[in-house]
């Protein structure tokens, strides 16, 4: 009795084990729904990059952001930029969604050269104290979080990102009139 | 005689020594940044906490903690306000009420498990040998016996 007991334990663990890993393994990691996916996005407020003003992410509920933490220290930064300069675009003349890049980690004269340089056209600004990278749970650039109109973050990718999953993103979170 | 008073006053002065540096004190605020930061995990490092990483992220969550503890928020406070950034995983050690909590647990079911498991069957091993019955006692000494004679 205690031996099939003790049989029946150890086929349950294995059981466990094998389920437990499948799943994990399954997951894309480029989609690790930590703390803020779902939550109201943080309401920081930044500076501009170029120094003309300041920018209350708070005050853009209404619109679909797409919100991308960067640094020109970033190979990954570098190698999506041409998939965010076709998806920025894309949407320039529609008026409900906003492109904005954090500069992560590094000096506003570095951010907004690389900025210059890599044709940038869309909001950037600096997080220079790294708070509103800490507020939004962001591991290392690049990432990218959509905000819906309600200002909830409703996705998150880590790392580089293509145009296909930018505007698959975006669309997803845009509401049906605005498309 | 004098020996012993003075070996005493030294036990005395061990033993407000002891009570003083283990008396209950409120702690002050470098040492709730401490306890906070080896709490959390950086995440930009291997199983570091961010007290002991040197990385930038490290550095910037520290200046954080030591702005809310300022602020007078609670250590529970800046645990959560971390947690609602990265989830359960940014504490290093998950907290016991929590699903993250079976970490702490199935190692030690698997302990009294194993013990009990264990056990039963130190006790159980007596019974598994037969008694021989007397006839097969005394079938063994007449084949004992019978292969002595042979010898001799």
């Amino acid at each position: 009795m205690a031996a099939k007991l003790v049989r029946g334990a150890i086929v349950v663990a294995i059981l466990g084990l094998v389920v437990t890993l499948a799943f994990a393994f399954r997951r894309d990691p480029h989609d690790i729904r930590t703390g803020t996916v779902g939550k109201p996005a943080p309401e920081v407020s930044l500076d501009r990059l170029d120094g003309s003003g300041r920018v209350a992410l708070g005050d853009l509920k209404g619109k679909v952001v797409v919100l991308n933490f960067f640094a020109s220290w970033c190979l990954p930064c570098t190698e999506e930029n041409p998939a965010l300069v076709h998806v920025y675009e894309r949407y320039r003349a529609s008026d409900d969604v906003v492109m904005i890049g954090v500069n992560y980690q590094e000096t506003r004269d570095n951010g907004l050269a690389y900025v210059r340089r890599m044709g940038m056209s869309w909001v950037t600004l600096a997080d220079d104290d790294g708070r509103a990278a800490l507020a939004y749970g962001v591991f290392g650039p690049p990432e990218t979080f959509f905000i819906g109109p309600d200002g909830v973050i409703a996705g998150r990718h880590i790392g580089w990102i293509d145009e296909a999953t930018l505007i698959a993103g975006i669309e997803a979170i845009r509401p049906a009139a605005a498309r | 005689m004098r020996g012993r008073i003075v070996a005493g006053l030294a036990l005395l002065v061990i033993a407000a020594a002891l009570v003083l540096a283990l008396r209950p004190h409120e702690a002050t605020a470098a040492e709730r940044v401490d306890r906070i930061t080896s709490e959390l995990r950086c995440p930009v490092c291997q199983g570091l906490s961010v007290k002991d990483s040197p990385s930038e992220t490290a550095r910037q969550m520290r200046d954080l903690v030591v702005q809310r503890v300022g602020e007078g928020k609670t250590d529970a406070q800046i645990e959560d306000e971390f947690r609602a950034s990265y989830g359960e995983w940014v504490l290093l050690a998950p907290p016991l009420v929590s699903w993250n909590g079976v970490i702490w647990a199935v190692p030690i079911l698997a302990l009294v498990g194993g013990v009990l498991v264990a056990l039963r069957r130190m006790r159980a091993a007596p019974s598994d040998l037969e008694r021989p019955t007397p006839r097969q006692l005394a079938e063994l000494r007449e084949r004992v016996r019978a292969e002595e004679a042979a010898d001799a």
